[in-house]
Formats: C-alpha cells, structure tokens, sequence
C-alpha cells in the first residue's frame, strides 16, 4: 500500500489521538464540577481522530485509484530546502544564546549570520554593509525598545549584559 | 570586536562590583515581577506603587507582567531569579492557596518577606435579575432551593474561597460555575448568567447605576464609601476576608538589599497619592514590615491551608 | 455619541495617539504593498513596539496598520499586477490590465478612493452598530457563545480551498493545541509528559508568531536562490499617475449601488468571525460580475471590478472592529493579535468595553476614521516610495522581522520560554503548510479552543442538561447554521469535484 503526503499526515494524526485517549482518561476529576478535565480533550480528540481517519482513508482511495504512474507529481519549481533547514539552525542558535550572552551581541551575530546565508557577501563593501545592518539592527532595537519604550530585552547569563 | 570587548569589560566590571553591590544597592533598574496580566487586580495595586518605590530607589521600577497557569509562571520565574534584590515579586494569597491546590511545589517559604502593601476587602454581589433585595432574601431563597444558585468564581482561587467559606458559614449549599477573572464575572452576572460572585469595591459605580446588587462587605467595618452594604460580621457570620498583597524576593536576597527595599516601601506605601490610588482599587493601604509579614504569612498560610482542605481541594 | 466622537477625534490628534497612527497606517500600507508580507505580519512586527506605549497609542498603531495594509496591498495589485496581501487578489483581475492598458494612475485612484469610501461606510457601521451589539452580546450565555464558536469554525473549515476534511483537521489540531498544559477550569495538568515547560501550556501569542512568521518567512526563503523569483516584475508605466481626483471620485460615487453592495458584502464578512479580508473582496467581485450589464468585460481593466474588490476590503476592517469590541472575539489573525495586545494593557474586550471603556473605544473609532485620509495621503505621497521598499533583499528583511518576532514572544510575560514555543511552532508551522494544511482553521482553532472549552463547561457547571444548546433559540439557531455550512461545504465540493490546485500557503 503506498501513501501519499495527506496519509502520512492522516496516519501521524490518528497516532496522537489514540495515543493521547487513554491519557484523557485517566485525569483526575474535581469534586465540584460535573465533567473532569479530560471531557473537552476527549471530544477535540475523537474529532481530530474521525478527521485524520477520514484524510487516510481518502488518500489510500486516491493513490490506489491513481495507480503508481500519477504519482509522479508535475515538475515543481526548485526550491532550496537545504537553506531552509540552515536557516533554522541559525534562529535556533540565535534563541539558545539570547539567554546566554544577551539580546545585543546575539542580535548582532544572528543578523549577520542570518544575511550571510542568504547571500553571502563577495566584495568587502558587502561585508562592511552586511555588518553595518547587523549592529545596527541590534543598537536600534535596544534603544527603542528598552531605553524608549521600557521593554525589557533578554539580558546574557555570561555576560551580564 | 568592539561589543566583544565592552563586554568583557562588563564581566569584569560586574564582577569586581559586585563585592560592593550592595552598598550601592540599586545601581540598575529593578524588576517586579507580577504574576498576573496587566490590568487585573493585582497588576492594578502593584503599577501605582513602581513610581512610588522608583522615587525611594532611584532606579526605575520596570513592572514584568509573567502571567500563566494561575500565577504559578511567575512565580518560578521570580523564584529562578538572581537573588540580587533587583528582582522583586509581587504576590497576594494566591500563592498559599495553588501550593496546597498541588499546582506548584514553589510557597512562600521560597521568598523572603519584604513588606505588606495592601488588603482589599471581599463583596458578595448579586446579579441584577435576582429577585433578592438583600443578604436576608438571598439566604432564605438559597435555603429553598439548595444548589441552583450559581456563583462564578476562579475555582481554587480566593474568588471561590470567599463564597465558600460563607456558604459553610450560613449553612446553605451554592453551586459553583468557573469564570476566571473579575471581567468575565462581571459580563455574565450582568447578563444574569451567573447569580452571585465574589467582588469588590471597584464595582460600586455599577451599584449605584442599579446595575448590581452589593449584598454583604466582609471587612471588619463597613465602608464610609457604601455605608449601606452590611458587615458578615454585623450579619452574623464570622467572616473577615481580605485579598492581601505584598512583596518578596527571592531566598538569599542579601541583607543589605533587602533593609533597601523595605525601607522604600514603607515610604512608598506612606504616600497620600498611594491611598488615593489605592482607594480608585476599593482598597486600603495595610503596611507590614519584614518581620511582622513574616508572621502574617506563616498565619494566614495556615487559614488557607485548613480552609482548601475543608473544600476538598487539597491535594494530598 | 457624535460628542463622544468628536472627544475621540481631538484625543486621537494629539501627537502622542497621533504619531503612532500616522507610522502604523505607514507601515500597513508598505506591509500590504510588499508582496508576501501579508496584514497579520506587518501587525506581527508592530506588535512589540505597542508592548511600551499607552494602551490607546498601540490600538491606533494597529488600526492604522489594519486600515493602511487593506488599501496598501492594491498599490502592487494594481502597478505590478502582484497582489501585496490576499485581501487585493480580486484588485488585480481589472487594475493590472487597466494599469497595462496605459492608465495606471486611474487603476491606482479607483482603488485608493473606493477604499476610502468603502472603509468609511465600514466605519459608520461600526460606530452605529457596535453597541447595540453589545447589549445583544450581554445576553449571549454559555450556550450561546459555544455554539457561535462552532459556528466560526464550520465555516473557516468550509472555506478551506483544499479539502473540507483538511480543513477540519486543521481546526482539530488547533484545538489540541489549546488543550495541552493546564486545564482552565480546574487546574490539572494535561499532556504535559511531566514537563515543566509543557506545564504552562503554549500561550497564544508566541504559538500565533511563530506559525505566521517562520511558514512566510521560509516559504521566501525556499525561493530565494530561484532566478524568476529575484528578476522581479518591472512597474507599468509609473510616470502617468497623475490624474483628476474630482474625475475618479466621481467614478466611484456615481455607482452608489455597486458601492454600497460591496462595503455591505465586506462588512458582513468582517462582522462573521474568522472569515476575513481575502474572502471578501473575491466574494464582493463576484457579485459586481453577476449583477453587471456587461459582465464579460470584467477582466480587461474596468472600474467596477476594482472599486468592489478595494470598497469590500477596508468595509471589511470595520466589520472585523465590531466583532472584537462588542463581543471580545476575534475574528481572524489581525484582530487576535490586536485582542492580544490589549490583553497585555489589561484592557478586557468584551460586552462591557464600550460602555466601560468608553474612551479606548472612541479613540479606536476615530483612530479607524483618521487613518483613512491617512492612508490616502501616505499612498498619494509615496507610491513611487513604495514600489521601490518592495524590492528590498529578503536577506536584509527575514533576519530583521524575525528579531522583531523573538522581541514580541520575549517581551510578552518576560521569560525564554515564549520564545522557545515561537521556534517551536514556527518549524510546527512551516512543515504544516508543506503538508498541504490550511492555516487559517488551525489558528482560528487555536484562537478559540480555550473559549470553547470555558464556555461548554460553564454551560455544563450552570445547568446539566444538554439539549439546551438546541433548545435556547439563539444557541440552537447557530449550530443549525453550522451544520448547514458544513453541507453546503460538502455539496460545492462534490459539485466542483476538479481539483482545485492545491495553493502555497494559505494566508
């Protein structure tokens, strides 16, 4: 049986409900209210389960009925998922080190890695402009936000500052 | 490069600083934690004293709003927070009643005592669509019909303690729907979804709009504000019950930070600006220093703890 | 009330109100303009910056930006013939060839004007209608807001272009994800594995961000290395925008029915939650197409077709107002976060804020009202301006929006852990959208499931018995709607049994 895109997600659906069900279950119930806590769980599960149990059966119809040969999918344009998954390791160390060395070094960093990867800079007036954006976006921000506005910015653990 | 070394200076400089912070105590702006969204009760008690306490500081007081999960967010943020006095939080009986709830491991005795700030008094107000005219109709009426009267409360929260423990007192039998939050409260009791709530004085323009009914004040006295609202004391039940706020910082605050701060809130608190605001929030200013909150707190922890098992909303 | 107006009016002038209004509209209608950065992201990036103003500056911020961004998405519709925000798709069927047929100046003006005037008569309802509503609001119970709940979210999920069960998926998803951390009613834990951080449950605000930001915001950067996608589409003819005002004014006003038409087909959009801009304008075309004499001209450059597609959207921002002030829902992404960030100023929108807050509310009236000149003049000023931001390099913007994000997520309750749950939900989002799901259930799913919860509940805890949700008229009245929606859904599915090309993302 081959499954397509929408019967992963259907099958990845019904997973999590029937995996969550029994925990809905077991919830302790408080004296004073009628239906315990898991009641609404259970409900928004069973509909997540119907509805992820209709999307598989709808996609095994469509793939069976389609046959192997229309699985080919019209050419899609390029896209650059390698980017995409680097692009979010760079915001992931770019939150994993907020709390470490503060929002303004961080920021810094993060801008100019995040400009680096989408295009990197070939001549030194693209690096000098590529760093001018990163310290600028980190000096502008602090100032705005926590001298002006008086939103406070995550301060570093091993900075201080 | 630049940044890189500034900041380094900056450890440095924090460091060899820090020997003497706290002579110097406050050098930066200091942090209060409350543990509610802006706007609410607390979060309205707390904002007119920053600028109190900043003007005895001279620092600014920068309010942080850590709301979530009843409050028990902010308070391990306030808990996990440098003990360095420069982050204060900002507390009412909540935190007695989500500890023995089992909502959090964290209690008060993770906090040092700074100072009491305020107590606002308890109202049991009626909807307008009742067909009560005062505390003698509402409980002759309850008594006829045991659990059918509705009362919105926050379940577990002082919201629900309050008319719970009037409802043990007057012998009656209520029934609880869960609304959280006075605003919620206040749209479905004027809607007359809900029959009865816990309130305060901050709601005294609806009543004089015939909007809703004020049926009893469980203060010691009655109000010079509402003189016609009874007592549960006059009323004869023996209930006093105040919504209380302080402050605290985080166990092993230094000494030093601590006599700092409580000394710029019993200033603060002593302000004719503060009671007036504090007034605008049916409330009373109610100072305690370190050493007597100290002693309120392991008192009225002990109330709450008897009053949470008595509603079966212990946890064991 | 017009004392109360005028009262607003004088407020909103002060430079303190003003100034953010003026920057907000500014920023809505480069926002709208700027092809793939939609409404809900440029009111994403205003978000933080209301977080230290006066409650009343950050709504006139948001306003203008909902108001700016509605007009500011026909700028490209119209020059480059590229839609800046969903809400301008049906302004490119006639504003591109009438642009190309060598008037793009009128295109342009067409649009400016009729969403000016589209946008007044939104906000003349909205001042009229807002507090009658209220009171109607005041007696909605329990069961009735469940059942408007229910409502909302059968008819966000009919709308769902792929596939109705997708759709319903979505809203599912959303749901379970309110329900995770702490239970609302009673405080127990649920689904949280025994993790602290699961505890607290995944606020809003951070989850919202993070689906928004990250699925757009990777979607470009996908396409950033692809050479179609950097060349760009050169602007039509920029140097003949000058044009007659009194002329374009004159277009729109001596159609009254078709204006009048679209503004109510917007409005009534905006008023039904979660609906919102991208639907109204292609549903107010549609009925221009089906009630012209010349119906098959539609698509070449006329006016009509620009003047319902533009009037219907900026109505549509004033039936979206009306549902937040008068009953404290919102009624798509925008007005969530706008309910968020009054939230974040204490201000509790509900039955009671008109009356209770009388002052924001007016504020935020005349705020809605001044920012429509606002708009006209930013847009008269700055075209060329603007044409010129939208060619800005992704590599400089992505990394500046996203510190922005990461400042609204942070700055929200002042700790990392909403700013974890913006990454978390960011990748959540973004592999959702490759998946082929619809975004716009999931968020209404997510807006609402805490309210659905509270509400089924309360009704529950009031009184036990279940049929009263059919039996209380208003209540039993709107789950017989939903269920409607949900055939009719259905039915245009089968009917249309072609598959409609499965869209990129679904703003």
């Amino acid at each position: 049986m081959r499954l397509g895109r929408d019967g992963i997600a259907g099958l990845i659906g019904l997973a999590i409900s029937l995996l969550l069900l029994p925990q809905a279950f077991g919830l302790p119930k408080l004296p004073i209210v009628p239906v315990g806590p898991g009641f609404y769980p259970t409900i928004v599960l069973v509909f997540l389960g119907t509805t992820s149990a209709i999307l598989l059966v709808q996609d095994v119809l469509a793939q069976r009925r389609a046959g192997p040969a229309a699985a080919e999918t019209p050419p899609a344009p390029p896209r650059a998922y390698g980017l995409v998954a680097a692009a979010f390791i760079v915001v992931a160390g770019y939150i994993a080190l907020l709390p470490l060395v503060g929002f303004r070094l961080a920021t810094v960093l993060f801008v100019g890695a995040f400009q680096y990867l989408l295009e990197p800079p070939k001549t030194t007036q693209q690096w000098i402009l590529l760093t001018a954006i990163a310290i600028a976006t980190s000096v502008v921000a602090y100032l705005v936000f926590e001298r002006y506005l008086l939103v406070l910015l995550p301060r570093g653990a091993w900075t201080g500052w | 490069m630049k940044k890189l070394f500034s900041c380094l200076g900056a450890v440095l400089l924090s460091a060899g600083l820090a020997a003497t912070a706290s002579a110097q105590f406050p050098d930066r702006p200091v942090k209060m934690i409350v543990p509610w969204a802006a706007g609410g009760d607390t979060d309205n008690i707390f904002r007119p004293l920053a600028p109190l306490l900043q003007k005895q500081l001279g620092q600014p007081v920068v309010i942080a709003n850590v709301g979530g999960a009843s409050g028990t967010v902010g308070a391990r943020e306030a808990k996990n927070s440098a003990a360095d006095g420069y982050t204060i939080y900002a507390v009412h009986d909540y935190i007695h009643l989500v500890h023995y709830a089992g909502l959090t491991d964290i209690s008060y005795k993770d906090f040092e005592p700074i100072c009491l700030v305020s107590a606002t008094p308890s109202v049991l107000t009626a909807s307008p669509k009742t067909p009560w005219k005062d505390w003698a109709g509402f409980v002759a009426d309850a008594k006829k019909r045991p659990g059918e009267i509705t009362v919105g409360a926050t379940l577990g929260s002082t919201s629900h303690i309050f008319p719970a423990s009037v409802e043990k007192a007057a012998g009656i039998k209520l029934k609880y729907v869960s609304y959280d939050g006075l605003a919620p409260r206040m749209n479905a009791i004027l809607g007359g979804h809900i029959d009865l709530t816990d309130s305060n004085l901050t709601q005294k323009g609806k009543v004089e709009a015939g909007q809703l009914k004020f049926l009893a004040i469980a203060s010691e006295k009655r109000d010079p504000d509402m003189p016609n609202v009874p007592t549960l004391k006059e009323l004869g039940l023996n209930i006093v019950y105040e919504v209380v706020r302080g402050l605290m910082v985080p166990k092993g605050t230094p000494a030093a930070a601590r006599a700092k701060l409580a000394d710029a809130c019993a200033k603060a608190t002593a302000e004719a600006e503060f009671a007036d605001s504090m007034k605008k929030q049916g409330t009373r200013v109610s100072f305690l220093n370190e050493k007597d909150y100290a002693a309120f707190l392991d008192k009225i922890d002990g109330e709450n703890k008897a009053i949470m098992a008595d509603l079966g909303l212990m946890k064991k | 009330m017009l004392e109360l107006l005028g009262s607003g009016v004088f407020t909103i002038l002060q430079w303190k109100f003003f100034l953010p209004l003026f920057l907000g509209t500014l920023a809505g209608v480069i926002g709208g303009a700027v092809p793939g950065v939609t409404i809900t992201m440029t009111i994403i990036v205003i978000l933080p910056f209301t977080y230290g103003l006066e409650p009343l500056a950050g709504l006139a911020a948001m306003t203008g930006v909902y108001v700016g961004g509605s007009a500011g998405g026909l700028i490209t519709a119209c020059l480059l013939g590229i839609p800046g925000t969903p809400s301008a798709i049906a302004t490119t069927f006639d504003g591109f060839p009438m642009a190309r047929n060598g008037e793009p100046g009128r295109a342009l003006w067409l649009g400016v004007w009729a969403s000016f005037f589209g946008g007044l008569l939104g906000g003349a309802f909205l001042i009229l209608v807002t507090a009658p509503l209220a009171a109607i609001a005041l007696e909605f119970g329990p069961w009735e807001y469940f059942s408007l709940f229910v409502l909302a979210m059968a008819m966000v999920a009919g709308l769902a272009e792929a596939s109705l069960v997708k759709g319903l998926m979505a809203t599912a998803i959303g749901l379970l994800i309110t329900v995770i951390g702490t239970d609302p009613i009673g405080n127990a834990l649920r689904f949280n594995f025994g993790s602290e951080f699961l505890s607290a449950g995944f606020p809003f605000l951070p989850v919202l961000i993070g689906i928004f930001a990250f699925a757009q915001i990777m979607a470009d950067v996908e396409k950033v290395r692809d050479p179609q996608q950097t060349e760009g589409v050169a602007a039509v003819g920029q140097p003949t925008l000058r044009i007659s005002h009194l002329a374009i004014i004159w277009e729109i006003l001596s159609r009254p029915v078709l204006l009048l038409w679209s503004t109510i087909v917007g409005i009534v959009i905006g008023v039904l939650p979660a609906i919102g801009g991208s639907a109204a304008n292609m549903m107010a075309y549609d009925q221009a197409k089906k009630f012209s004499p010349r119906p098959e001209k539609f698509g070449t450059g006329v006016p009509e077709g620009i003047i319902a597609s533009e009037s219907s959207n900026n109505a549509n921002v004033g039936g979206s107002l009306v549902t937040i002030m008068a009953f404290g829902i919102p009624g798509d992404a925008v007005t969530a976060v706008m309910l968020g960030a009054m939230t974040i100023h204490g201000i509790q929108s509900g039955p009671l804020f008109v009356s209770q807050n009388a002052e924001i509310a007016y504020g935020i009236y005349a705020a809605y009202i001044l920012a429509h000149p606002l708009m006209v003049l930013i847009i008269g000023l700055s075209t060329i301006f603007i044409l010129k931001v939208t060619a800005v390099r992704l590599a400089v913007l992505a990394p500046v929006v996203l510190v922005l994000c990461v400042i609204g997520a942070y700055a929200l309750n002042n700790t990392m852990g909403s700013v974890y749950v913006l990454l978390l939900f960011g990748v959540f989002g973004y592999v959702l959208v490759k998946a082929g799901f619809p975004l716009a259930p999931l968020i209404l799913g997510l807006i609402l499931g805490d309210q659905i919860e509270l509400n089924l509940i309360r009704a529950i805890m009031t009184d036990a018995n279940p049929w009263l949700f059919l039996t209380r008229p208003i209540s039993g009245g709107l789950l017989l709607a939903a269920a409607l929606s949900v055939v009719f859904a259905i039915w245009q599915h089968l009917r249309h049994q072609q598959r409609i090309s499965e869209a990129d993302a679904d703003f």
